[in-house]
Parts: structure tokens; C-alpha cells; sequence
């Protein structure tokens, strides 16, 4: 899509002034911030969650010169206000339902065969990039099923010495990275086809 | 979270898209804006994933999720390689589990095969106590050396990290900077080169969360039990990072994590951060 001709071409700069006055600083909220409006509009059902994002952005890059001077309080918030106004311009898709074994695991599609291959290989390949410590700390959180997996976690967090909280976040952090490592090795897998 | 915390399940309606426009723009501004909140809500997402996974749901819940999570093929490619990793994590649990490793001869058990008379040679009693005597003095030296060490490394520690030492700047002292890990790419390494001459290191980490009055720092060897503990650490002036300094000779060759825990006022641990980074000599 070609670049909207009325943002001015020195908005990112300011974008990321306005974010945080150190620019290294400024790339990781802008980085983030990104993903976390492209995960707001996926919760709203939209369509084309980063589409939708590079359209908050721009919006704000046409305003942010004023904004710098008058606006008062976290700026990330002028973002979601201007995502919000997006989410009630666009149109809510009527969602038809969707058969539980579509969302199986998939059994006799050749296509989808391959691709568990794939995401088998990848996972191994990414479960390398872990170090034993983190791949162990995985593997026992999720070691239990049900009644038996709360007590374990707690267990767990105690022998730590820390909280269920804290353990619960530490193994988020490291399921995303893993889970960001498999889609990039699928898409390079998938290039290479 | 910075308002009342949102109760587990309020954060999995929330993700089921079951709560009022109120309640939702309410959580979506913290998401936005609180580093913590963002974190909470997110775990949460992933344990509704796997209760999903698991057939935990209710069928509402499960309708619910399926036109949340499930709706479009990006969607449903996470949600296989999210049940890809649960696969993984619940196959390596059921592979028998290895034998358990001979327990280890405590000290006493120890001392008595010191001090048992070998069958075939008759030993005086006097002796036999006198090697295990002598067996057990050696013992506790082996025992106490390595620990007493430990004390003295962390305690140099501390003092390189008082603010009047960390005010001064040794000349070649090799410096590093680091992103926390929530920020960086997976692939990339930041290495530190120690330099002979100088003989400590300084790690500098950035720090983008919510301000706190002090922090603790804790370096691990990847692989190995060694562990340091730098408590007690400020920003800088601007507030963007921290610094610690290590002597060099604790940081030989290899990869190293450093968690970064913020502290409040009354002493609990709020915000943390993973760094990583590798040591070349």
C-alpha cells in the first residue's frame, strides 16, 4: 500500500521522541506498542489486526507535531484512543461457526501433514536455542493436568522462591519466544518451497 | 496492576470477549499502558489456550474462544504450535523417569567406612580413629574452602557495587550494554571481551519498566550452579538504566542470564527483566 502523501516523511522521528526521549528506548515502545494494538484489535474481531495498526499510526504521525506540545499524559493512551475510534469505524465481521474438529489437530490433509513435519522440526530446532534450565522449567510446569497442576505450580514456585504469579509470567515470556522462534522458522521454511 | 487486580476470571471473560465495553476499555488501557498488567493478562491468555487445548472449557467457553482465537488461519497456525509445544512438554513427561542417581553416602555413613577394620587386616583401634580423625579433618577443609570462597567473591562484589566505587570509572574497563530479553530477537548474542589490565567488568542494563526505588540483580552461568546475588542497585539520573560491576575472574568463558527484579518501597519484588549475554576471554 503506498505511503499516505499528507504524513509528513519526519513523523517517526517524532513518534519516537514523543515516546521516550532516549531513541533505544523509544524503538522497544514503539516495537511493542505495535503489538499490543495489533492484539487489541484481534480481542475487537477486526480484520487485518496490522493494517489496522499502521492505520492508528498513521493517523497519529498527521497529528503528532501538536500533540508533543499540548498533550498531557502517556502518550500510548492517545494511541488506544485512536484505535478505539478504528474499532467502531470498522465494520464487525458476522463470525459463522466454526466445527470443533476444524480446529483438531489435523489428521489427513497431505498439506497439513507436511506442515506438522515442519512445526515438529521447528520446535526442535527452537527447543535447542533454550538453555537446559529454561527447557527443564517448561517441561516441569507443564508436567500435570488439572487439580494436580495447581498444587504442582505451587510447589513449583515455592521451590523457587518465588510466586505462582512470577513463575506463571516467567513461562509466558519463554512460550512466546519459543512460539515467536517456530513461526520465523516456518516462514523461512516456507520461503524455501 | 496499578487499579484492583483483575480477578483470573474477569481476565479469562475479558479474553472471551463476555464483559462489557466499560470493562473492556478498562483492561485494554492497562494492557496498553501498565508493563504488569500487560504481563498478567497475557499469562492468562496462555493458560485459557491450554485449558482449550486440554478440553478444560465449558462448551460456551469453547464457542466463546473458538470465535476469539480461532477464527482465522494465522489464528488457528499459533493455536498448532501452541499445542505443538504442550505435546512436546507432556510426551518428555511421560517417558519413564531416569533412575535415580545413588544417594549420595551422607557424612556420617562416610565416616564410619573410614573407620570399619578391613576384613583381611587387622588395624589397632587407636589407629583406625586416628586416619578417620584425620579423614574427617580433611573433609571439613574440602568443604569449607569452596564456600569460604564464595563468601569472599561476594562480598568483593558488594563493595565494587557501592556507590562510591561505582562513581569511579577504571581506565580499560570493558563495559556492556544490555536490552532486556522481552525486547530483543531470539538470534542475537551481546558478548563481553574482559581485558586483562583492569579486572572487573561493568554490565550496564536497559530498563524501560516503571521506576522503583532500588534493584536486585542475579547473574547465572548457564549450566552450572554459579550464581551471584547484586542487591541494592539505583537507576541512573535518567532512570533508563542500571549498572553493576563483577570481578573478571568470576566471569570466565561462557553464557550468562541476568534477572533484574525492581523493588518497592516495602521490599516486595515488582517488575523483572532477562538479559542475556556471553563472555569471551
Amino acid at each position: 500500500m503506498a505511503r499516505d502523501p499528507s504524513i509528513p516523511p519526519e513523523s517517526l522521528e517524532e513518534i519516537l521522541a514523543w515516546l521516550h526521549p532516549d531513541r533505544e528506548a523509544a524503538g522497544v515502545i514503539y516495537v511493542q506498542l505495535r503489538q499490543d494494538l495489533a492484539k487489541i484489535f484481534m480481542w475487537n474481531h477486526c480484520n487485518d489486526p496490522e493494517g489496522l495498526t499502521d492505520q492508528v499510526f498513521d493517523r497519529v504521525a498527521k497529528k503528532v507535531h501538536q500533540l508533543r506540545e499540548t498533550y498531557e499524559g502517556d502518550p500510548r493512551l492517545f494511541f488506544y484512543g485512536v484505535q478505539r475510534n478504528l474499532i467502531k469505524e470498522a465494520s464487525k465481521k458476522v463470525k459463522t461457526q466454526v466445527s470443533l474438529e476444524d480446529c483438531d489437530l489435523p489428521t489427513n490433509d497431505p498439506e497439513v501433514e507436511e506442515t506438522e513435519n515442519m512445526r515438529e522440526e521447528c520446535l526442535h530446532s527452537c527447543l535447542q536455542k533454550l538453555s537446559p534450565e529454561k527447557r527443564e522449567l517448561i517441561l516441569n510446569y507443564y508436567a500435570k493436568e488439572k487439580q494436580a497442576k495447581i498444587e504442582h505450580r505451587t510447589e513449583m514456585a515455592r521451590q523457587l522462591g518465588t510466586t505462582v504469579e512470577t513463575l506463571r509470567v516467567r513461562v509466558y515470556r519463554l512460550r512466546a519466544t519459543l512460539e515467536e522462534c517456530i513461526e520465523r522458522c516456518l516462514n523461512r521454511m516456507a520461503q524455501r518451497k | 496492576m496499578k487499579e484492583d487486580a483483575a480477578s483470573e476470571s474477569t481476565l479469562r471473560q475479558f479474553l472471551l470477549g463476555n464483559v462489557d465495553q466499560e470493562a473492556r476499555e478498562r483492561l485494554e488501557s492497562l494492557f496498553i499502558t501498565d508493563s504488569v498488567a500487560r504481563e498478567k493478562i497475557l499469562a492468562a491468555e496462555q493458560d485459557l489456550i491450554d485449558d482449550y487445548l486440554d478440553g478444560s472449557l465449558t462448551s460456551e467457553e469453547k464457542q466463546s474462544f473458538i470465535q476469539q482465537y480461532a477464527d482465522t488461519p494465522v489464528q488457528k497456525r499459533k493455536l498448532r504450535i501452541a499445542a505443538s509445544i504442550k505435546d512436546w512438554a507432556t510426551a518428555q513427561g511421560e517417558e519413564p523417569a531416569p533412575p535415580p542417581e545413588p544417594a549420595r553416602a551422607s557424612f556420617w555413613s562416610r565416616v564410619r567406612d573410614i573407620l570399619l577394620p578391613k576384613p583381611a587386616i587387622a588395624i589397632p583401634i587407636a589407629a583406625t580413629a586416628m586416619v578417620g580423625v584425620i579423614a574427617l579433618a580433611i573433609w571439613l577443609n574440602s568443604r569449607m574452602e569452596p564456600r569460604d570462597s564464595q563468601l569472599a567473591m561476594q562480598e568483593e562484589i558488594v563493595q565494587l557495587n557501592v556507590p562510591s566505587n561505582l562513581s569511579k570509572v577504571p581506565a580499560k574497563m570493558p563495559s556492556l550494554e544490555l536490552r532486556p530479553g522481552s525486547t530483543r530477537s531470539g538470534d542475537s548474542q551481546d558478548e563481553l571481551v574482559n581485558s586483562p589490565d583492569s579486572g572487573i567488568a561493568e554490565l550496564r542494563l536497559l530498563w524501560i519498566q516503571e521506576q522503583y526505588p532500588r534493584y536486585t540483580a542475579v547473574v547465572r552461568r548457564v549450566g552450572s550452579n554459579k550464581s551471584v546475588t547484586i542487591a541494592d542497585l539505583h537507576a541512573e539520573d535518567d532512570g533508563k538504566s542500571i549498572r553493576f560491576r563483577l570481578p573478571d575472574s568470576w566471569l570466565t568463558r561462557g553464557e550468562y542470564l541476568v534477572e533484574l527484579t525492581g523493588i518497592t518501597a516495602n521490599g516486595a519484588a515488582g517488575v523483572n527483566e532477562e538479559y542475556r549475554f556471553s563472555v569471551r576471554n
